[in-house]
């Protein structure tokens, strides 16, 4: 890695931090404590960014797939896995997250509300690409076989929206945000996404390398699988 | 077979053909997950040409019948089978055995072949696969199921499957691993007078002697390379066999 | 030849291939039998239309994993996929060949299952038998297609048992909450059949055959 390149990965990642820290700073001090909800009320400021970097990370991994077995390049699907484990991450993040929102407001840690199913779909959905991933040697192989997995995956998630909107629902359909809430969230948004897009490039970037590493070895007939 | 006696006269190989070509590779590479299994093979095979593909295990020899049938794509250079890079029009023209015999151990010879003959459009498919497994010495099991067949007898009904459509170019990977004395005479026989009808044919196996007997023009193949490509008359077997490096 | 009477053909190859051996239909049906004794034993007779559904997916679930391992084992067992593969035919069409013989054997399961279900549980189909029978008919079309798919990349791959299930699962839960939801509308509170729910499946249906039939010559390729 160049000198530059050091400086701007140290440097985003330093803004990263900071953007959270910030966030962090305006949900413990500066937005209100919630009226009905109290402190729980403050996973919101998580919850909500996680899951839309959620569908970010989902519809790369879609967009991964479509490359790969387009072009059959190796990066795609160096893409496509550091994405997949990216988006596991963050679904568990709304996962969780949710979770105890639930139990602040019904008093149980599950419930198969909608939105609750809905996420739990979707973690499992996004699980099995990571073991789909491991459980074939082929490089080749698997590299084709995610690649679909990935785009059958992400044409699943609106239909999983789709049925679970057909379960009785006990969620809030809205909330209303006061103005310090709505910086709140934007300054996690913000927060949330440069993490998720620095831990898909880092990912990525280790993919490459082991990929640059296992390429060498073969060539030079060291290390690697005989 | 006169277009085979005026090729006889260049080098093989040097001549470049359009539509009296076979098959067609230009700077051919195969990798699978990164090991080189082919590395820029070029050749060109006459229609009506009858090679035999040689050299060790792992060097390349199914690789490269693959690759000939269209089942596996190069990862680089350009592979034309009669003209053609792919596609349905060029499967049509193709019959392939190989050392797995693609046929269904719960079904008999006869619907096995049958099956075969209708996916290619075969007319009278079922009169027809009758035919060529009798041609090819196995009518009387034509109603036994394959899963009780001898390697020899499943074999040569796999044969069966290959030819029933009348191929323009039959790829034969190992077709006599396996054969008795008296199988293998039968399937050289097949292989021979299909040949005499203008089939091109591409073999690949380990035997000197026999690859020298029936085919017109060798190729050897070294990890992928192609480092022989000689017409069967200007050798011997001895030539053959220290070409091999003594291990055939 | 035209793309109908290649599927039939190909289809036919299996149920024949089927019919001789015999093996895999009555292992899903024992299996489905058994799946619903245990979850008899301990879920007992009380039960909704919710409830009917769950239990009667999840015999579905396993049972159709076997069968389309076993369906498509048998392409792999010789090389037979790669004769297929050279046939001169749209390779599309050898996916829905493959998914006709599939959902002839979840068709039989399903067949064998459901009653056992009804009598075992004490299922009260009577109220919309209609509805019931469209609403998994349906969405036993999806769970095929998906799982078609699956089993050709899975079996290519030589993976291990198990594996098919794990990605199909997670696929095809939209298709058991929708029908599960569907059904508890129909049997347990009286409603008409909704139409919205019906339509979510019909479109699963719509573009993962879709999908799949576009895909399978990619992931097929030996």
């Amino acid at each position: 890695m160049g000198g530059t390149r050091r400086i701007a990965v140290a440097g985003y990642w330093v803004l990263s931090l900071a953007a959270l820290a910030g966030a962090a700073w305006l949900a413990a001090y500066y937005a209100p404590v919630d009226a009905d909800m109290g402190v729980i009320q403050k996973v919101f400021y998580f919850h909500l960014p996680a899951a839309l970097c959620m569908f970010g990370a989902c519809g790369l991994v879609f967009v991964a797939g479509v490359g790969y077995l387009w072009q059959r390049e190796g990066w795609w699907d160096d893409l496509s896995h550091a994405s997949a484990r990216v988006a596991v991450l963050l679904s568990s993040v709304v996962l969780l997250t949710g979770m105890i929102w639930g139990k602040q407001a019904w008093g149980t840690w599950w419930t198969w509300s909608p939105r609750l199913t809905f996420s739990l779909v979707l973690w499992l959905l996004y699980v099995a690409y990571l073991v789909l991933r491991a459980s074939i040697g082929s490089e080749q192989k698997r590299a084709v076989v995610c690649a679909v997995y990935g785009i059958v995956a992400f044409l699943d998630v609106p239909l999983v929206y789709l049925s679970t909107k057909l379960m009785p629902d006990i969620h809030p359909e809205s909330i209303e945000l006061e103005r310090p809430m709505w910086v709140t969230l934007g300054a996690w948004m913000a927060a949330v996404t440069l993490l998720s897009a620095g831990l898909v490039a880092a990912r990525y970037r280790v993919a490459r390398l082991e990929r640059a590493h296992e390429e060498w070895a073969l060539r030079t007939g060291m290390g690697g699988p005989a | 077979m006169t277009t085979s006696a005026s090729i006889r006269l260049g080098r093989p190989g040097a001549r470049a053909g359009s539509a009296s070509t076979a098959v067609s590779l230009r700077g051919v590479s195969k990798s699978i997950d990164g090991r080189a299994v082919l590395s820029e093979v070029s050749v060109e095979l006459p229609r009506g040409s009858f090679v035999s593909v040689m050299g060790a295990n792992g060097a390349g020899k199914s690789t490269l019948l693959r690759v000939m049938s269209t089942l596996t794509g190069a990862t680089e250079g350009e592979v034309r089978i009669f003209g053609e890079s792919r596609g349905a029009a060029v499967r049509a023209k193709i019959g392939m055995v190989a050392h797995e015999t693609m046929l269904y151990d719960e079904l008999t010879a006869l619907e096995n072949v049958t099956l075969f003959a209708r996916l290619h459009g075969v007319p009278g498919a079922a009169s027809r696969a009758r035919l060529m497994l009798e041609q090819l010495g196995v009518g009387a099991v034509a109603h036994a199921a394959v899963r009780s067949m001898s390697r020899g007898v499943a074999q040569r009904v796999a044969l069966a499957r290959a030819l029933v459509h009348g191929p323009e170019l039959l790829l034969a990977d190992e077709v006599f691993a396996g054969l008795d004395v008296g199988s293998r005479e039968l399937v050289e026989g097949v292989l021979t007078e299909a040949w005499g009808k203008g089939c091109t044919i591409v073999t690949c196996g380990h035997d000197v002697e026999q690859s020298l007997r029936l085919s017109e023009r060798v190729l050897v193949l070294e990890r992928g390379r192609l480092v022989m490509d000689e017409w069967a008359h200007r050798l011997t077997a001895g030539s053959l066999r220290e070409r091999l490096g003594g291990r055939a | 030849m035209s793309a109908v009477r290649v599927v039939m053909l190909l289809a036919g190859k299996d149920l024949r291939i089927e019919a001789r051996g015999r093996q895999t239909l009555g292992l899903v049906v024992v299996l489905g039998i058994l799946i619903e004794v245990v979850l008899a034993l301990g879920l007992g007779q009380a039960s909704s239309g919710l409830r009917a559904t769950a239990i009667l997916w999840v015999t579905y679930l396993f049972g159709g994993v076997l069968c389309f391992e076993k369906t498509m084992a048998v392409e792999r067992q010789h090389g037979a996929m790669a004769g297929l593969l050279l046939a001169p035919v749209d390779r599309g069409l050898i996916y829905l060949g493959k998914l006709c013989a599939n959902l002839a054997l979840l068709g039989a399961l399903a067949a064998v299952v459901t009653p056992v279900g009804i009598v075992f549980f004490g299922f009260d189909l009577s109220a919309a038998p209609g509805a019931f029978a469209a609403v998994i008919g349906l969405s036993l079309v999806g769970y095929a297609a998906v799982g078609t798919l699956f089993s050709a990349v899975t079996s290519a791959s030589r993976l291990q048992g198990g594996l098919l299930a794990m990605v199909v699962f997670p696929l095809s839960l939209p298709l058991v909450i929708t029908s599960t939801q569907v059904l508890a509308g129909v049997m347990d509170r009286g409603e008409a059949l909704d139409m919205s729910g019906l339509g979510v499946i019909a479109v699963f249906d719509v573009i993962f055959l879709t999908a799949s039939w576009s895909v399978f010559e990619l992931v097929v390729e030996p």
